[in-house]
């Protein structure tokens, strides 16, 4: 016969000191262990989110970075009107042929500086790129020096607010609007005229170029055709797919984030283990008693079990939800790929957050298991004896 | 029976829960080690012995955009300078990569051994490589890494660049804080671009570091309103530029760090309060045949303080030797050249394990304080 639940829930309540140490100290581990995955599930969002199915990114060929690439104007001359390449109502064709330019800008908090990237677009990159957003002001107008910005990324730079101005180069740019680009690495950016950036930073050539195929059999045809062209040296890929792989930003912060969860719970464990052994102590006669009653030994095991994945859900459920206040936080770090800062959120998803609870039971389990065992084998007579 | 001894075999009661608290102490002071290492790596660069005179020059508006050639001669007319090089950073990938853990510069070698003083090579290697323009010197330790040597040819695959290099290695370097670049000729560069006129960066050796500041100003001065403004900054300044940019991650890891001290207090209050709740009566006796508060304090304190210590040499010093006897740049895949423990990390650890052991066995201290001998006597666990 099994002990019943209850008992374990009031003994957890008993030794009530010790167990909230154990319970914020699993708690803690498990918010660390939670909040740095979110953060990297955040980096990886931002990625998978950014570019749509609909649209070819044309890079240079060798380039690992849109921002390292190079098309020249010939090129974008000689793919313009390539009949692949679907038109607007206007009749011009959906093209954008994008050049990036990293500026090195002072923080809004006065802490130093960091690199931020400017995207110089054509005027149909913005309605090839529905998922930005005007949230405040207005769009740029060409040929005034005039840049829309991403409204986290103006929560983190200085002058980056409507109608602030910012220096970068030979040019004072004025921010008109804010942009919201649905947690996309577009987030991270400041936009404004493609050739007026190229004129103003004194480029020759185009970075990437976007294109809007008429549909899927275009698509391919043009991947293809770029593909056997050896003239040009350029490859096109889906924008979504493209954007999608660019998540080498994450990989050190999971890393990171695995490092700590291991050399945390190794000390959570240790320190569940001393709860138990002295709850397993305190107990002696207890135990005794219920064997004498006719408990057996694996029933003994058990319960302890429970009580100790109790003990340290508890933590867990405390930890995930103190974790819960940072969900949807915007940090910023450094992109490897773009050499400029890239802004995203916590993102603590249901299967982060169950995660986090099936590593605190573990923890706990781990922690009981020697104490349960030894709980188990105590010699019943001198165990009744005890005081 | 000495006190020492008493407090000895009193700490060592109860073995397993003495491991296990020493244990827990550990593995979270290995842990604050780990982090306050990382860290300093991050926001606290290297330095070589020439760099107080190094000055890096870079376009104003970003690292990632050229400075035009035709700057070098203005620069070598400003006073103070005793040698300047470009610096091109080529991006290259080797042997198909993911990810090339070594960078690769074009330079001027002349200039440029007399900007980098601290890089030892050979003198016929340098001959060669000065005479040879399709040739480059790489550090002895991405030569040791792949396993080539001096003499046999290294191909590089350009991702900023639309062009590939094909360089026969003339020569090893070492002696600097990062054996790992690679350095070829920029005029080479320039050929295979088809005559470009840009540079990444250039760097300067000021003759004193006295002029080092004039200089500094001098040339931020001199390209002002131009189309290409510059940012001249010490090579110390260029370095702590990067930390910045970490953004968010420097709190982040400092904010870890205090949650595991402070867990690690939890864990370690909660424990001495453990074991000291068990000796109650024995504590009431003490009290009973004489002993003094404080002297029950000095039992406590002395204990607990001598658990934490264990702990910190232990996970302290454990982490010392583990991270002084791997490889980390093999590890973490060339991201860290270095994973220094310094002095300065030891002394915090162990002054966090120090407080630890006297906040730990105040609140077990104060409880036996308050306990009348009679109460104390009557306790049962």
């Amino acid at each position: 016969m099994a002990l019943p639940i209850k008992y374990n829930v009031r003994n957890v309540f008993v030794r009530w000191r010790s167990t909230v140490a154990t319970i914020l100290g699993v708690a803690l581990v498990v918010g660390v262990y939670v909040l740095m995955q979110a953060m990297a599930a955040g980096i990886e969002k931002s990625s998978a989110n950014t570019g749509s199915p609909d649209n070819l990114l044309v890079v240079r060929r060798g380039s690992t970075a849109e921002s390292s690439s190079i098309i020249s104007r010939d090129q974008v001359s000689t793919l313009r009107y390539s009949p692949e390449i679907a038109r607007n109502a206007a009749g011009e064709p959906l093209l954008s042929a994008d050049v990036l330019v990293l500026l090195n800008q002072p923080r809004r908090d006065g802490a130093g500086e960091a690199n931020v990237l400017l995207r110089g677009i054509s005027p149909a990159g913005r309605e090839m790129r529905a998922q930005v957003q005007l949230v405040e002001g207005r769009w740029f107008d060409r040929g005034k020096r005039e840049v829309v910005v991403s409204r986290r990324l103006a929560a983190r730079f200085a002058g980056f607010e409507i109608q602030g101005e910012f220096r970068s180069g030979p040019a004072t740019f004025r921010v008109v609007g804010h942009v919201d680009a649905g947690q996309s690495a577009f987030d991270s950016e400041i936009w404004m005229d493609a050739d007026e950036a190229r004129a103003l930073f004194d480029r020759e050539q185009y970075s990437s170029l976007l294109v809007r195929p008429v549909d899927v059999n275009a698509a391919t045809n043009l991947i293809r055709r770029l593909e056997s062209d050896k003239r040009l040296q350029l490859i096109a890929r889906v924008e979504s797919a493209y954007y999608a792989e660019q998540t080498g930003t994450a990989t050190p912060i999971k890393w990171l984030g695995n490092f700590l969860a291991v050399a945390m719970s190794i000390g959570a464990v240790f320190a569940a283990m001393n709860t138990m052994y002295a709850a397993v102590g305190a107990r002696t006669r207890e135990i005794g008693t219920l064997r004498v009653l006719g408990f057996r030994r694996r029933t003994v095991v058990l319960s302890f079990l429970i009580e100790g994945a109790l003990l340290a859900a508890l933590g867990g459920a405390l930890g995930c939800g103190l974790s819960l206040f940072m969900n949807g936080y915007a940090v910023g770090t450094l992109n490897f790929a773009t050499f400029s800062e890239t802004v995203f959120q916590f993102r603590i998803t249901p299967a982060l957050m169950l995660k986090g609870m099936v590593f605190s039971v573990a923890v706990g389990v781990l922690g009981t298991l020697l104490p349960a065992i030894r709980a188990s084998r105590l010699p019943v007579i001198s165990a009744l004896k005890a005081v | 029976m000495t006190l020492p001894g008493f407090v000895i075999r009193n700490a060592f009661r109860n073995k397993r829960r003495a491991l296990l608290s020493t244990l827990s102490v550990a593995a979270s002071l290995f842990l604050l080690v780990t982090l306050q290492t990382f860290l300093r790596e991050l926001t606290v660069p290297p330095e070589d012995v020439g760099a107080s005179l190094r000055i890096a020059v870079r376009n104003k508006v970003s690292l990632g955009v050229p400075l035009p050639a035709r700057q070098r001669s203005i620069i070598e007319k400003v006073p103070g300078i005793a040698a300047v090089t470009p610096f091109t950073y080529f991006g290259g990938r080797y042997r198909d990569e993911e990810f090339t853990p070594f960078a690769q510069f074009a330079v001027d070698p002349v200039a440029f051994t007399n900007v980098f003083v601290d890089a030892k090579i050979r003198i016929e290697e340098l001959a060669d490589w000065f005479k040879d323009r399709g040739t480059c010197i790489v550090g002895q330790d991405t030569l040791d890494r792949y396993g080539i040597k001096v003499g046999e040819r290294m191909r590089l695959s350009g991702t900023f660049y639309p062009i590939d290099l094909d360089l026969r290695i003339a020569g090893a370097y070492s002696g600097t804080m990062d054996d790992r670049s690679v350095f070829f000729h920029h005029k080479h560069l320039d050929e295979m671009l088809g005559g470009s006129e840009t540079v990444g960066t250039w760097w300067v050796r000021a003759e004193s570091a006295e002029s080092a500041p004039q200089v500094i100003s001098t040339l931020n001065a001199t390209f002002a309103n131009t189309s290409a403004e510059v940012r001249a900054e010490t090579e110390s300044a260029f370095q702590l530029g990067f930390v910045s940019m970490w953004g968010n991650i420097r709190l982040l890891i400092g904010s870890i760090s205090s949650v595991v001290v402070f867990t690690l207090l939890l864990v370690a209050v909660s424990t001495m309060s453990m074991s000291i709740r068990e000796r109650f009566r024995e504590l009431a006796i003490l009290k009973a045949i004489g002993y003094r508060r404080r002297e029950l304090f000095g039992f406590i304190l002395a204990e607990s303080f001598g658990l934490a210590i264990v702990g910190a040499v232990l996970g302290a010093g454990g982490a010392y030797l583990l991270f002084h006897s791997i490889d980390i740049q093999k590890l973490s895949g060339g991201m860290f050249v270095y994973f220094e423990v310094t002095p300065r990390i030891m002394a915090m650890a162990f002054t966090v394990a120090i407080a630890l052991g006297i906040v730990a066995s105040i609140p077990p201290a104060l409880a036996v304080a308050r306990t009348s001998v009679v109460d104390g006597l009557k306790t049962l666990d």
